[in-house]
């Protein structure tokens, strides 16, 4: 009786190892489909993106205006193939658990003045007004000053390209628990039902507008799990036709003491 | 005598793509297709900069510039490495294997050489 339980104990602990290792060999073969991907696709369009840039910059020669148009849609292109590679790299490193965030302590006024500066010429160019409430942007945070601009670039960026006319707007509310980020528009809104699929992977909302807005449909998809691994969550607030709230809201942590 | 700079990167059109860049702004370029080819190149042209491929065939970037650094008569030259990897820890990586800057390709054309000169700068 006891031998055969010890048996089985046995069995089954060798039963758990095999598993283990296929699946420390599954992770590590991703990790490495991974890496290899990303070499391997960002090798050509290191030709693409180079050859179609020295082109426009004529440094070849010159060219005429249907030679610099189509080369700039060339370009358009190869950029938009990037940021599609980028995006899917990210998720899939977040998926493995390999996006690591690396929280330390830094100026929060200074980083957010940081990624006005990036948005600031798309405002423009748009002819919308870019304010920010950065009053209560005050002290040193300690997170991931990486992976907060990136969340607000890409909530930023999203507010530029959906909102026609009007502002959009940059805020930030602190309380003795909470960081709050506001990303504030007067854009097309979102429907109470696309509201929910929103932060799905794939799924830009499908309007009349779709086309008039590309992108690789996965930034807000990232964002909320980079908000996940910062121990923060994003919500949104929506009005069809008059503007949408988006609000990164984190912990206020103190470094630990070690 | 012009600044030389030798470019160790195993893809032909890249090497065309930095080649042409470089020249276009007085730079002489050499360039070698492999890490050993690119170490002895080094030791008989000492180039005022080295721009590194990491993912070489036989040996890798990193093994490169860890025998540059091992070398006395080349452990000066600034290296920058020039990558496709853009995985976590890639940068660190790089730095830590003795290279003194690290770009991310696909590169910028409009930016790289002023890139690059700011490590020349150092000199």
């Amino acid at each position: 009786m006891n031998t055969s339980l010890e048996r089985r104990v046995a069995e089954r602990t060798a039963e758990l190892a095999v598993a283990k290792e296929l699946a420390e060999t599954a992770d590590r073969l991703k990790s490495a489909f991974l890496a290899t991907m990303s070499h391997e696709l960002r090798t050509p369009l290191n030709s693409i993106i180079g050859f179609s840039g020295i082109l426009i910059q004529e440094l070849p020669g010159p060219l005429n205006a249907e030679q610099r148009k189509q080369l700039e849609m060339v370009r358009e292109s190869s950029r938009h193939l990037l940021a599609l590679i980028n995006d899917v790299l990210d998720i899939s490193k977040i998926e493995a658990g390999q996006m690591v965030v690396h929280p330390e302590p830094f100026d929060l006024r200074d980083s957010l003045m940081k990624v006005l500066g990036i948005v600031k010429p798309l405002a423009e160019k748009k002819r919308l007004s870019l304010q920010a409430n950065l009053a209560a942007a005050t002290g040193t945070l300690f997170s991931d000053p990486r992976r907060i601009g990136q969340i607000l670039l890409n909530l930023l960026n999203n507010a530029i390209k959906f909102t026609e006319e009007g502002t959009v707007t940059l805020g930030v509310e602190k309380d003795e628990a909470t960081v709050r980020f506001s990303v504030e528009d007067t854009g097309i809104g979102i429907t109470p039902e696309d509201l929910c699929k929103l932060f799905e992977p794939f799924q830009q909302v499908d309007s009349g507008l779709t086309r008039r807005h590309e992108g690789t449909g996965l930034g807000l998809a990232i964002c909320r799990r980079l908000a996940g691994l910062l121990d923060g969550k994003i919500e949104v607030t929506s009005v069809l036709g008059k503007g949408s709230v988006f609000t990164l809201i984190l912990p206020l942590r103190k470094p630990e003491v070690s | 005598m012009r600044t030389t700079i030798l470019l160790i990167e195993d893809n032909e059109q890249n090497r065309y793509l930095a080649t042409f860049l470089l020249e276009k702004r007085g730079y002489a370029v050499i360039s070698a297709n492999d890490g050993p080819q690119g170490i002895e190149c080094a030791g008989r042209f000492l180039p005022h900069l080295i721009l590194l491929d990491i993912q070489l065939p036989s040996m890798d970037g990193y093994a490169v510039a860890q025998a540059l650094r091992g070398h006395p008569a080349l452990a000066g030259i600034p290296i920058v490495a020039v990558t496709s990897y853009a995985m976590p820890g890639d940068r660190e990586k790089a730095l830590a294997a003795g290279c003194n800057g690290y770009i991310e390709k696909p590169i910028n054309p409009e930016t790289f050489v002023t890139e690059i000169e700011h490590f020349l700068g150092a000199l």
